[in-house]
């Protein structure tokens, strides 16, 4: 890596000083400069996160830097860049720790356990001591260790000459590599960041300069602040949490009992995504006979859908008595969830080959042609190589059932092949992937008692009624947490 | 080849506005006025109710709906409740509005059709088994929408397949792509619309109807996608109105009409008593229109030009093939049989033969 960077050197001095711009520049005492390095929001990640990649392919396509270096250096690519340039001798000296002049670094802050008052109180440690608390949380959900790890896996990767031999293996190590180097360097800046506030607050005192103090104390609340939107926003940070994604329910064995219970999952997933603001369109449903859902297939769509939802996998148990049954007894019925992300990135997708492909029309008896008039023209496609299939019978006309057959075809491919990649890199597999199609994960008990209890965290409320109205998200929040938040190890 | 396309006059239909009037007489053949009707999805937006009065006409609809039982392989209450919800879907001004809305009873609904109206469509639906696009005045065809009513054909999901046949054959042939093109019989227009949407910017398509209402119709259809430029429809039988353009066709379809006489009489209710026999009797074996068409296509196309002609089956599609191979010899070669996607021979396709036969 550092002779990669000594040659990058040699061809272009420019890329020095610019370096020394972008320290110089961390470290300014302007606050609203030093905002800029800090996407604190999610839709400024992702374009980071792109030029993270944009830069790497350009390295290795050997296609010009200079206009690169010539440019702004406010906009947001430009930033990406000169992160990405800082990382890469960062990580190559990865026990340089950033501390202020006087040796105070984040884990120093949380070591010396200032207590943590209300924001209103304006005591700079109690600030820095939450701040500093958020770091520490935010790299635990983004399980920082096996993430630096992979990063300089992917870093060796990337400087093999013959990467790009393997066109698609390359482009994905790239995304790769570009989206963790995103994640790194935002809480890095972040912790930059606190660091220069506490500086500036130390200065001001000995300067006596009351106005840089408030100041700085003003946007070190401004940080306590974003960083709790910050610990939220590491609760999603999987590859594919920002993605759109498709859920789907299967009711479990047992009738009409168990089909009416997928009705009300498949119901309460529909006014979660309605409540969220999320766009759901039905694609499959397959009525039962009398009443409910024998399965259904719906879209999400929206930012963080797959990330949310993917909470949900698993198998969900309802406890009532049942009003199908006459003799009013209590029943158990079961759901199963599945969540398959809608990947955005068209060059992630797995190449789908055609002639692999059966098209049929469902239900389709009788002469057909003229002989039938009828608005059902349900379509499945089967991928006869895996054997997936796919079906969609709720658009209006046949090509566009077939299209969007399609589209729930490479999401159930793509995940394949994700699920693939993930056993090969096993080191990197998330706790999340754990979770599978035949755990248990949640039981409402209507009867004869009222409860839902998550089996998972044992996070529970009394009210099945807004639960299965889709209010849900105290449900997969605290999952979400519990699963990243228990390796300690991660840190 | 330079064709003169005169522009469809507009004047003889103001699509959009005309009024829609719900009570059709059921099979009228001979309908008084050839001002095509405005599907309910494109009417304005000028009537309201409450949602609570919305939904209580839902619930009748459901009640309805589900009291059906077909004997004749009609829509069963799974797709008439599918179809319920299109209705709404097309009767609504903003039909994402609502959800979120729900138990808001007393909010007002902008509709396109009175509240009224829509309690005689879904009588009719039900009832007189009228056709659902008929109901809504359209059918959604490939990535379409295509105005339709009674007196003509609603298009089928098999019939997209010929446009698929046509846009793999135009691929990489730049002769084909940018020829003239004819669809005979076009009813809707669909096969003209969808041919002409994957043709390149010179090709063209000239379509027929010996029907004055389809003509109509398909002129709609022509300008809602605007394609008027690209697109000429011609009244008259099959070739009749073509006989300018003998050895100069790229390419021809049809889905003539092709079921014996016989079994007419049997079809579900919203075929025998909606759809017009024009476009459904092939006479007796159903053949007459198809072995018309065959003879006709080997002057109108020039050399290597392409057809597609849709058939009623295996039976159908075995004897064109073998009466192109025998009757027409060396008329056409590549001559293939295609499945429709419920795996069933629907389709004859081929191409004229380069060199002169017989």
């Amino acid at each position: 890596m550092s002779s990669l960077i000594q040659k990058r050197s040699s061809l272009l001095p420019q890329t020095l000083t610019l370096r020394r711009h972008f320290v110089t520049r961390l470290f300014s005492p302007s606050f609203s400069e030093t905002q800029t390095c800090n996407p604190s929001s999610s839709n400024r990640k992702y374009p980071i996160h792109g030029s993270g990649y944009d830069f790497l392919r350009k390295n290795f396509t050997g296609s010009s830097l200079i206009s690169v270096g010539n440019s702004k250096l406010s906009s947001g690519s430009d930033l990406g860049l000169l992160n990405s340039i800082h990382f890469r001798l960062f990580s190559s000296q990865v026990a340089v720790e950033p501390s202020t002049s006087d040796g105070l670094t984040v884990e120093g802050i949380i070591a010396n356990q200032w207590p943590i008052l209300e924001e209103s109180e304006s005591d700079w440690k109690s600030h820095a001591s939450a701040i500093a608390q958020s770091i520490h949380l935010i790299k635990k959900r983004l399980q920082w260790k096996k993430l630096l790890f992979r990063l300089e896996l992917l870093s060796s990767q990337l400087d093999k000459p013959d990467l790009w031999d393997d066109p698609v293996r390359a482009g994905r190590i790239s995304r790769e590599h570009g989206s963790l180097i995103g994640k790194m360097k935002e809480v890095k800046a972040f912790e930059q960041e606190l660091l220069e506030h506490i500086e500036m607050i130390k200065l001001s005192r000995e300067e006596s300069d009351a106005d840089l103090e408030s100041e700085s104390l003003k946007a070190l609340i401004e940080m306590r602040r974003s960083a709790k939107e910050k610990e939220l926003e590491a609760l999603l940070s999987g590859d594919n949490d920002i993605y759109s994604c498709f859920i789907e329910v299967q009711a479990g064995a047992g009738g009409t009992e168990s089909m009416d219970w997928a009705s009300m999952v498949m119901k309460m997933y529909k006014m979660w995504a309605q409540h969220r603001g999320y766009g759901v369109t039905i694609v499959d449903e397959m009525p039962g006979e009398m009443a409910g859902i024998k399965r259904a297939t719906i879209k999400v769509d929206g930012e963080y859908a797959f990330g949310y939802a993917k909470a949900e996998v698993g198998v969900h148990r309802l406890v009532r008595i049942s009003p199908f049954d006459s003799a009013k007894r209590r029943h158990t019925s079961f759901a199963a969830v599945a969540v398959i992300p809608i990947l955005g990135d068209a060059s992630a997708h797995v190449q789908i080959n055609e002639s692999d492909l059966r098209i049929e029309r469902m239900r389709a008896g009788g002469a057909g042609g003229q002989h039938v008039n009828t608005t059902e023209s349900a379509v499945r496609i089967t991928h006869i190589p895996t054997g997936v299939t796919a079906s969609c019978q709720n658009e209006r006309s046949q090509h566009q059932n077939k299209a969007s057959a399609m589209a729930v075809l490479q999401a159930r491919l793509d995940q394949l092949e994700m699920a693939r990649q993930a056993q090969m890199n096993a080191q990197h597999t998330q706790s999340l992937t754990e979770i599978s199609w035949g755990n248990q994960i949640r039981t409402y008990v209507l009867h004869p008692y009222r409860m839902v209890k998550d089996l998972r965290t044992n996070y529970e409320v009394s009210d099945p009624d807004s639960v299965l109205e889709g209010d849900i998200d105290s449900f997969i929040l605290s999952f979400l947490s519990a699963a990243l938040d228990k390796d300690e190890a991660d840190m | 080849m330079r064709l003169g396309f005169s522009l469809p006059s507009l004047s003889k239909f103001s699509p959009i506005f005309s009024h829609y009037n719900p009570v059709q007489p059921i099979s009228s053949s001979s309908p008084t006025s050839l001002k095509p009707q405005t599907p309910l999805f494109l009417r304005p937006p000028t009537h309201s109710t409450t949602l609570s009065h919305l939904q209580k006409w839902q619930n009748w609809a459901k009640t309805l709906a589900s009291s059906v039982t077909s004997t004749d392989n009609g829509p069963d209450t799974t797709l008439l409740l599918r179809e319920l919800n299109w209705l709404i879907e097309d009767a609504l001004e903003n039909p994402k509005s609502i959800l979120p809305q729900l138990g808001n009873e007393d909010m007002v609904v902008t509709l396109r059709a009175e509240l009224k109206d829509l309690y005689v469509l879904w009588k009719q639906r039900i009832e007189e088994r009228r056709p659902f696009q008929y109901v809504v005045g359209c059918e959604h065809w490939r990535d379409l929408v295509l105005s339709v009513e009674e007196g003509v054909l609603i298009p089928r999901p098999e019939t997209e397949l010929v446009v698929d046949l046509v846009s793999d054959v135009v691929e990489g042939n730049e002769e084909l792509r940018d020829g003239l093109w004819a669809d005979l019989g076009t009813g809707s227009g669909a096969l003209a619309i969808g041919i002409g949407r994957v043709l390149g910017t010179c090709g063209r398509v000239v379509a027929t109807d010996l029907s004055p209402v389809a003509v109509e119709v398909a002129s709609y259809n022509v300008q809602r996608y605007n394609l008027q430029d690209k697109i000429e429809i011609k009244l008259g039988s099959w070739f009749e109105p073509l006989k300018n353009f003998e050895g100069e066709l790229a390419g021809l379809v049809s889905n003539p009409p092709y079921i014996p006489s016989e079994h007419i009489s049997g079809l579900q209710a919203e075929v025998a008593k909606h759809e017009p026999r024009l476009a459904l009797d092939g006479g007796a074996n159903g053949m007459d229109d198809l072995l018309h068409l065959c003879c006709g296509t080997a002057s109108l196309l020039k050399p290597g030009g392409f057809f597609a002609f849709e058939t009623n089956g295996e039976k159908q599609c075995k004897f064109l093939v073998d009466y192109m191979k025998n009757e027409l010899k060396g008329g056409f070669c590549d001559v293939d049989i295609v499945l429709d996607f419920a795996g069933k021979e629907r389709f004859v396709t081929g191409f004229r033969s380069k060199t002169n036969y017989q």
